[in-house]
């Protein structure tokens, strides 16, 4: 019998003393097992370990179809049996069937001995696998938590109902004035559609170009210069939670290893959480199979309904235990020193700054027409109008990954809204209803813009979709809001979250007209429209586009992508797949407004190199 | 103590006054002039006319100042243009003096600044002459100030404001377009200096840039990007505006060709035959020769040439109006460069040297010269306005010099109150592409049918019907050619239609009106 995993792997020659040391002491603060802080903080491989436990004669055993005992379940804590990697499952001949990774774990054989009166039977099991098995069968009440805590705290906020009764009243009503006008005079009812529609279609541009002067003007700008990172105390630094949802994204799993192993931040100050579903056994198996040591800890998320990034973020929100937290995609590529950026901005900001947003863009810019668009989109996205909300103090809708979190403000946030597909977004808006503020800085992350086209519809109908979501749930009592939030705040929110899906929807309506009158001449839509409504709706498109063109022009600046300026003239073929994915996105949010549509990571042919700040 | 602010608010209130007291002066006058009078009946069709009033309203031109004679067409109809003007020269004022006041605390520049608003007869012209001058120096300035700006700042934000500028700029005289094609080379330095090379003499960058593929190919694509940001909206923008004349009027240059929808063809083409075919000849400006006009003329150019001799992008920037001024001359060869162009030299003087002001060494030197400069300037002003070849400009003058009753109107005048005495059924076929003058001046606009409405044309076939009078142009009306109501035409019609009687009611030596019996 061995003495400890701890000497089996100095003996096998996979740590030195000296990380034994390191590893007993970081065990010791955090109150895990000694096996899990090895595994977890990149002191040792998985296929390493197992190769020790092997050559000791301890095979690793397959565990999934283990009977369990609900009363023997009982009397665990799913965040001991998680720190512990050690499950008790059943009583058998007398004996406690255990589960663990490390079975000299002391410390756990002796709590089996006291809570259960009874000597262990030790099954040794892959610390994967035991995770999945203790999420799994222990789960339950963080899972029901990470779903329903903010719909019982908050339901004003939840997206668990998509449309309230009074939203469902207002719209069949303008529907019911809208059939009524076209019955009783079609003509003039058409003519006040489409003069609405255009002009609606234009103020939405214009305040996006409004948006963008207003934050290029500030495109030097640095909130946290190269000295002010130079001059963060490593020692000082807090615990900092990344949280890595993912799903099926096997492929990625060494991308992801290395890209978080050039984070500039403290090995041991990191809290990061790889947040598996628990279906994904793709995913799960990608890392068991890694022989070089991860920095990241698996969690994985029973299975409930809905299924979405969100619920996993909440879910792994139980066991993370950072100041700060933030999120990535298994994909990104952060600036090295991103997050010693954001704990220096959070520590000149006032209090109430809970959040600070990254500029995100795309390494595979040039890889096909789609990734082009992509990257000047997420270039005047990021780089000029959420500079621009910042400045005007209009609610910042949240970009997918990259936005890092006060830990206690999120908490009281009620965190993410499980049901909102753009949970993000939804949740700027939130901390901004609350008086909390949302800073942007001057650090990038790097993902994978999509560059298959069905691909990005439904990645794309997926954000439309949960910009509606969010829309219908602010707008639930817009006069509230409009206390909360103010005039400027209530304005900037109507037309940067709400008009965004409508201007898609609109687009080809308006772009019917204009090719039925310019390129087909068609009669009936002179019948139909006098001269003043086509002049005027010809010419809302045309600007409209005109100016959309610009702003994708002066995304090109900041990052000095020039060679893109000449595709901002393609924005309103571009436009056209926005406007399918936001029918799509319509279609969804009717019939099925929680399912998360999967964007496929990892088609992107180009190298992704680690983007090392200078 | 009053606020900095509060005192140019007070400085540019009581100018804006001071303007306005004059122009309306001038106008009780009787002082109008071709561009005013066709704002005044083109806002009158727009908000009584009974028509096509989309046409009119979306593709006159040059749109923005006619578009701002709006706001004040509640006022007076009459006043509208010269209510604007003044009001606009005034803002240009507080413009260029809250950039002023902005660096330099000498409050020497401020009241040399204001000698020059109150006392420059180009700038009393653009503020009291009711024409689109004082717009066109406002968004040239502002061009200018943000070009600049962008020199000091490199960001994205100054840039596009430029380009915005420029839009506008276009849109109140159209041949500020042609400035685009002068910038290639101010922008080709921009981008050669922030290339990351450590040669620093410019010819030496490029001819450095030019051999390295990968410099060219950076050279190229942040030139053509700088180039295409600055200059593609106001392309655009005359790209859509052309295609929406195109789907309305059947005409691309509409806006810019017809009578019908700009002021300045018949204008510009019946002053360069005046002036080509009259005893006192005057030749038309040669190459090189008025480039040196406008520097006589704003001497404070050169001053700004100097001040800025060790910086590449701001000579290129100063000499580009020059190139563009030679271009309108070659391109526009049959037309006598406005004043509005000469003072451009000016506002772009001023622009330059405010930004320099401050960190200029000798302060003394600089306040006599400046003193001087604009002495001269203003001087050069009444010089080259007294000269000038467009009559709407000596007219100005005239009055100006000696502010007595002006007669020029007195015929549409006349004809229009015979108009406005008839009664309100009364239904006048008169063509606005020369009538514009006498349509300004009838109280109901109604009473008259115009080429922009349908019944126009059915009207013009025939008549009798339609129409209870006809303003025919006379033989003696020197614009007669251009228009189908005169004598020829009406002679055919009366031909054409022998049951038509018509009894010549009114006459003067310009315009005859006939009832239809």
């Amino acid at each position: 019998m061995i003495t400890s995993v701890a000497e089996l792997l100095i003996t096998d020659g996979f740590i030195t003393p000296a990380e034994r040391e390191s590893i007993e002491k970081l065990s010791a603060k955090l109150g895990q097992a000694f096996i899990k802080v090895a595994l977890n903080f990149g002191y040792i491989s998985r296929k390493n370990y197992e190769r020790s436990l092997i050559n000791a004669g301890y095979p690793l055993n397959q565990i999934r179809e283990e009977e369990y005992d609900k009363d023997i379940l009982s009397k665990i804590e799913l965040k001991l049996a998680n720190d512990h990697v050690a499950l008790p499952l059943r009583v058998q001949d007398g004996k406690l069937i255990t589960l663990m990774a490390d079975p000299t774990d002391q410390l756990f054989i002796d709590f089996v001995r006291f809570t259960y009166d009874l000597e262990p039977e030790i099954i040794i099991a892959s610390d994967l696998d035991i995770t999945w098995m203790s999420h799994r069968l222990l789960g339950e009440k963080y899972v029901k938590s990470a779903v329903f805590e903010l719909m019982h705290r908050d339901p004003a906020n939840s997206a668990r109902v998509t449309f309230t009764s009074k939203q469902l009243i207002f719209l069949f009503v303008l529907l019911g004035v809208i059939c009524v006008g076209l019955v009783l005079n079609f003509k003039n009812t058409s003519i006040t559609i489409n003069v609405i529609l255009s002009f609606f279609f234009l103020i939405a541009i214009s305040f996006k170009l409004f948006l963008a002067l207003v934050g290029s003007r500030f495109e030097l700008h640095q909130a946290v210069t190269n000295q002010e990172v130079r001059d963060v105390v490593t020692d000082d630094l807090p615990v900092y939670t990344i949280h890595l949802p993912v799903y099926k994204e096997d492929k990625l799993i060494k991308k992801l290893i290395w890209n978080l192993q050039s984070i500039d931040y403290p090995r041991e100050q990191l809290d990061i959480k790889l947040l598996i579903e628990e279906d994904d056994d793709k995913t799960l198996n990608a890392v068991r199979n890694l022989d070089f040591p991860a920095t990241f800890e698996v969690i994985v998320v029973p299975f409930h309904m809905p299924k979405t990034k969100p619920k996993a973020c909440n879910y792994g929100l139980h066991f993370s235990r950072g100041t700060f937290l933030t999120i990535y995609d298994a994909e990104d590529i952060p600036d090295t020193d991103q997050l010693k950026k954001v704990v220096a901005l959070f520590n000149k900001m006032p209090d109430n700054f809970i959040c600070v947003q990254c500029s995100l863009n795309y390494f595979n810019r040039n890889e096909n027409f789609l990734t082009r668009m992509f990257t000047l989109e997420y270039s005047y996205w990021f780089d000029y109008m959420l500079p621009g909300l910042d400045t005007l103090d209009i609610p910042i809708p949240l970009g997918g990954t990259s936005n890092h979190f006060k830990m206690e403000n999120l908490v009281e946030l009620g965190a993410w809204d499980p049901f909102n597909v753009t949970e993000d977004a939804d949740l700027g808006v939130r901390a901004y209803a609350k008086g909390y503020k949302i800073a942007v800085v001057n650090s990038t992350t790097y993902e994978e813009a999509n560059n298959e086209p069905i691909n990005w519809i439904r990645q794309r109908s997926r954000w439309i979709k949960g910009y509606m979501q969010t829309y219908l749930v602010h707008m639930r009592d817009p006069i509230a809001l409009y206390r909360k939030i103010g005039l400027k705040g209530f304005l900037g929110f109507s037309f940067f979250i709400g008009a965004t899906p409508i201007t898609f929807l609109v687009y080809p309506l308006l772009l019917i007209i204009f090719l039925n009158y310019i390129l087909f001449d068609l009669s009936t839509i002179r019948t139909l429209f006098p001269d003043w409504v086509l002049f005027m709706s010809i010419f809302n498109l045309m600007v409209g586009n005109i100016l959309m063109i610009y702003v994708n022009m002066m995304a090109v600046f900041k990052r000095r992508f020039y060679e893109l300026i000449l595709f901002a003239v393609a924005n309103p073929i571009y436009w056209m797949l926005h406007s399918i994915a936001a029918y799509k996105g319509l279609y969804q949010l009717i019939v099925n407004p929680f399912y998360w549509e999967k964007t496929n990571h990892g088609l992107s042919k180009m190298s992704s190199p680690v983007n090392v700040v200078k | 103590m009053i606020k900095k602010s509060t005192f140019l608010l007070i400085i540019t209130f009581l100018l804006a006054v001071y303007y306005l007291v004059l122009g309306v002066y001038f106008n009780k006058l009787g002082y109008y002039n071709a561009e005013a009078l066709f704002y005044i009946e083109k806002s009158k069709i727009v908000f009584e006319g009974l028509g096509n009033r989309l046409k009119v309203m979306g593709l006159t031109a040059p749109i923005i100042p006619f578009y701002s004679t709006f706001l004040f067409t509640f006022i007076n109809y009459l006043l509208a243009p010269v209510i604007a003007s003044a009001i606009g020269t005034a803002i240009l004022f507080y413009l260029i003096a809250a950039t002023l006041l902005k660096d330099v605390k000498d409050n020497f520049y401020l009241a040399l600044l204001l000698i020059f608003f109150v006392f420059h007869p180009g700038m009393l012209y653009a503020a009291t002459a009711g024409k689109s001058l004082y717009l066109v120096l406002a968004f040239f300035y502002m061009f200018f100030l943000n070009i600049l700006k962008f020199y000091r700042s490199n960001t994205t934000y100054h840039v596009s404001l430029a380009s915005i500028c420029l839009v506008t700029l276009t849109f109140c005289d159209y041949r500020f377009i042609w400035l685009t094609l002068f910038f290639i080379p101010l922008i080709l330095s921009i981008t050669l200096k922030s290339l990351n090379l450590s040669e620093k003499e410019s010819i030496f960058r490029l001819f450095l840039s030019f051999n390295s593929p990968s410099l060219r190919r950076k050279l190229i694509s942040k030139t053509f990007a700088l180039y295409i940001i600055i200059f593609i909206l106001p392309i655009a923008s005359i790209v859509c505006y052309k295609l929406l004349n195109l789907t309305h009027a059947n005409d691309l240059n509409y806006f810019i060709e017809s009578p019908y929808a700009t002021w300045n063809v018949l204008a510009d083409k019946i002053n360069f035959d005046e002036v080509t075919n009259s005893t006192t000849y005057k030749m038309p400006d040669s190459a090189v020769l008025l480039s040196l006009k406008m520097i006589m003329y704003a001497p404070l150019i050169l001053l700004a040439l100097y001040m800025y001799r060790q910086n590449t992008y701001q000579v290129l920037t100063l000499l580009t109006p020059f190139a563009f001024i030679e271009f309108l001359r070659l391109k526009y060869d049959k037309i006598y460069i406005a004043h509005e162009f000469y003072l451009i030299f000016i506002i772009l003087a001023l622009l330059c040297i405010i930004f320099k002001l401050e960190s200029y060494k000798n302060k003394k030197t600089l306040r006599i010269l400046m003193g001087i400069g604009m002495a001269i300037q203003i001087f050069t002003g009444y010089y080259f306005l007294n000269r000038s070849p467009i009559s709407d400009e000596q007219k100005f003058m005239i009055m100006l010099r000696k502010p007595v009753e002006n007669h020029d109107q007195d015929e549409s005048k006349d004809i229009a109150d015979y108009i406005n005495a008839l009664p309100d059924n009364s239904l006048i076929m008169a063509d606005d592409a020369i009538a514009y003058p006498v349509a300004a001046f009838v109280d109901n606009i109604q009473k008259l049918v115009m080429p922009y409405q349908d019944k126009f044309l059915t009207a013009i076939e025939t008549p009798r019907g339609y129409v209870s009078y006809i303003l025919v142009a006379s033989p003696s009306n020197r614009v007669k050619g251009y228009t189908q109501l005169n004598n020829t035409y009406f002679n055919f019609m009366r031909t054409n239609d022998s049951g038509m009687l018509v009894q010549k009611v009114y006459e003067t030596p310009d315009w005859e009106l006939y009832r239809i019996k």
